[in-house]
């Protein structure tokens, strides 16, 4: 096992090949204090896939990480990681893994390369590979010229970026990030993900949070969301953005009291095969899979009935439509508790309906 | 569950990296603390200080009113400053012992606990590790302030190497041995405080509170049976007078402890085992709560 780090990525999951690098199962975490944060969590993640995990905050993504790298043990349920049950074997899951906190953790007295140093031996990194994988990630964080300077005196994302590293540098078969790109600027962001993708390529399963959607959208080949402790569908984002069940037109209108009179006449476009409307301050939210054909009829209806229309935009779905549909929020609200279940459900059953 | 998760900390079972022994852990992490405590020099310095401030400042006016009751419990050939080092010592060691918890705290706060949680060191080694960095520090301070006794003694022209540690090389190595088992009580103690409060302000404050009047209520400034009778009580209880008695007994070449009369062994003796028993049975005691408040911090390391 110790030489094993020393070969490239790519050897070190192709023994793996086929194998599920997670599989959790019907996994339950109750805090002490009687919070119960993760409700019945069942995942499957193969070898090399880049999954990702979505949900609003207080959902139960951090939960359900740190029982995954085994920090928290599950109330019930088993979880494998890399093959190793993580109750059973959790060193051989502790090795197995790399893990990078949704709080950044650097050591802030020690410099970059120090702490760098310091995670090299605590997954016992061969010496002779530390030097240049040390120098190869602080080049990659950007972090070269000031590698030998005390991490408090870092920006919050040169912070980040030297967590991220020292969440690479023993090269694990299976990363796990929570958030990892909260705080980045945008361009650091992007330079981020390539090198996730180029990971991930060589073999490196990869497990994200994150509340990003378009994070997931470029880089997860799927994606799992979950809401109160439970996982409310896993799927590919295509297939999520196809369920949501077409296109979308965003409908403008100058005044609120137009906006009935405007659900009215495209309901009564015949054309339009069953389309969802959804009234808003200011105008609607149409989804339905023939928009596109649909405009001409659209225009013409407006036309005769005299309605005066600001604003009309067709576009595709996003994952961010997945997830309001899903979740009956924006991905970055603030409180998940507050919202009642009935809602979820109802929004949960209209895309089955959809389906 | 509970079971499993003691079992993995307390070692029964190998927790660390493939092909390196819990003594290589044990080094990865005392070089880390180690190396964060030679980053705050300051920290070091001034948890010296204090001691350093104290020894020069009660030698002078203690000294020059407490050579006679010194007299009447130790003997008269007996300078108050060699008298007093014991009780820096023991200071010092307090000092250093008693923020222990902060850097556990830190770590905790810093993420970097459950980063080491998450890797394969073994976890009894991860504290080891920290707790050896302060054995460190606490036998460095101590040498300093043997260093510094006689230097103050030479001061006075009181020196003749025969009359400060009486029990020479070996007694030395006795001080700095008692000083950290002394130091242990308080490690503990120190991490027990951080993690039930989890919070460093209070950590450091109630090291703070506490480490003064314990000094006092105790055998560390002058012999017991010149103070009043509450102090002579409430010293049974307190961890120094058991650190400075066992360290007093090794610099004097004498039995000094009055609180417990034990007689089983040959003179300096009489003091020297029941003082290091009581620390260690307070280290056991301590110790076992500080090891399952840990045991419970990393299993749940969250919020």
């Amino acid at each position: 096992m110790a030489q094993q780090s020393a070969e490239p990525i790519a050897q070190q999951t192709e023994t793996k090949q086929g194998a599920t690098a997670i599989v959790a199962d019907n996994v339950h975490v109750t805090y002490a204090d009687g919070t119960e944060a993760v409700t019945g969590v069942d995942l499957t993640v193969r070898d090399g896939e880049f999954f990702g995990f979505l949900g609003p905050n207080g959902a139960g993504k951090t939960t359900t990480i740190k029982a995954l790298v085994t920090l928290l043990h599950p109330t019930a349920g088993r979880i494998r990681v890399h093959g190793h049950d993580t109750q059973n074997d959790p060193q051989a899951v502790r090795e197995s893994v790399g893990y990078m906190a949704q709080e950044t953790s650097v050591d802030e007295e020690l410099t970059a390369r120090e702490n760098l140093q310091f995670v090299c031996e605590l997954y016992g990194v061969p010496p002779e590979a530390r030097e240049e994988r040390i120098e190869n990630l602080l080049e990659l964080g950007g972090l070269t010229a000031v590698a030998d300077k005390r991490a408090e005196t870092y920006s919050g994302g040169m912070k980040k970026r030297l967590d991220a590293a020292t969440a690479l540098i023993h090269r694990p078969p299976v990363l796990f990030l929570d958030e990892p790109t909260t705080g980045l600027d945008p361009q650091a962001r992007i330079e981020f993900w390539e090198y996730l993708r180029s990971l991930n390529d060589c073999g490196t399963t990869i497990f994200l949070t994150t509340q990003y959607l378009e994070e997931v959208d470029r880089l997860c080949d799927r994606l799992g969301i979950i809401q109160d402790g439970e996982i409310l569908t896993t799927a590919t984002p295509e297939a999520l953005k196809k369920a949501v069940g077409g296109d979308i037109l965003e409908l403008t209108v100058p005044d609120d009291g137009q906006i009935n009179r405007a659900a009215e006449a495209v309901r009564e476009v015949e054309t339009l095969r069953e389309p969802t409307i959804e009234q808003q301050s200011g105008g609607l939210t149409v989804t339905a899979e023939n928009i596109r054909d649909s405009v001409n009829d659209l225009f013409l209806t407006f036309h005769e009935r005299g309605l005066t229309i600001t604003g009309f935009d067709v576009r595709s779905p996003t994952l961010d439509d997945v997830f309001v549909q899903l979740t009956g929020q924006r991905p970055d609200a603030e409180e998940s508790d507050t919202d009642e279940p009935g809602k979820t459900n109802q929004r949960v059953d209209t895309l089955e309906a959809a389906q | 569950m509970s079971n499993a998760d003691d079992r993995q900390l307390s070692g029964a079972k190998p927790a660390r990296a493939p092909g390196r022994s819990f003594f290589a852990d044990v080094r990865i992490s005392l070089r880390r603390w180690l190396r964060k405590t030679s980053r705050n020099p300051f920290v070091t310095f001034f948890s010296l200080i204090q001691p350093v401030i104290f020894f020069v400042l009660m030698a002078e006016v203690f000294g020059a009113i407490a050579d006679g009751s010194v007299a009447g419990a130790v003997g008269s050939d007996v300078h108050y400053i060699t008298f007093l080092a014991p009780a820096i010592i023991i200071q010092s060691a307090l000092a250093a012992a008693a923020v222990s918890g902060i850097g556990l705290v830190d770590d905790m706060e810093t993420g970097m606990f459950a980063k080491t949680l998450v890797s394969p060191m073994d976890r009894g080694a991860m504290f080891l590790g920290k707790a050896l960095s302060e054995v460190v520090r606490i036998t460095v301070q101590t040498l300093i302030i043997l260093v510094l006794g006689y230097l103050l003694l030479l001061g006075k022209g009181e020196a003749t190497g025969t009359n400060y540690v009486e029990t020479g090389i070996g007694g030395i190595v006795g001080i700095v041995l008692i000083a950290v088992v002394f130091g242990g009580v308080f490690m503990a103690y120190s991490n027990i405080v951080a993690l039930l409060t989890r919070d460093r302000e209070a950590t450091i404050m109630i090291a703070n509170l506490l480490t003064f009047p314990l000094l006092f209520v105790s055998s560390a400034f002058l012999p017991l049976d010149v103070l009043p009778g509450w102090i002579q009580t409430a010293a049974v209880y307190n961890p120094i007078t058991y650190g400075v008695d066992g360290i007093r007994a090794l610099m004097l070449g004498e039995d000094v402890m009055t609180i417990l009369d034990v007689t089983a062994f040959s003179g300096l003796w009489n003091s020297v085992v029941p003082a290091v028993g009581v620390l260690l049975a307070f280290n056991v005691v301590l110790g076992a709560v500080a090891i399952h408040l840990l045991n419970r911090a990393s299993r749940a390391e969250v919020q």
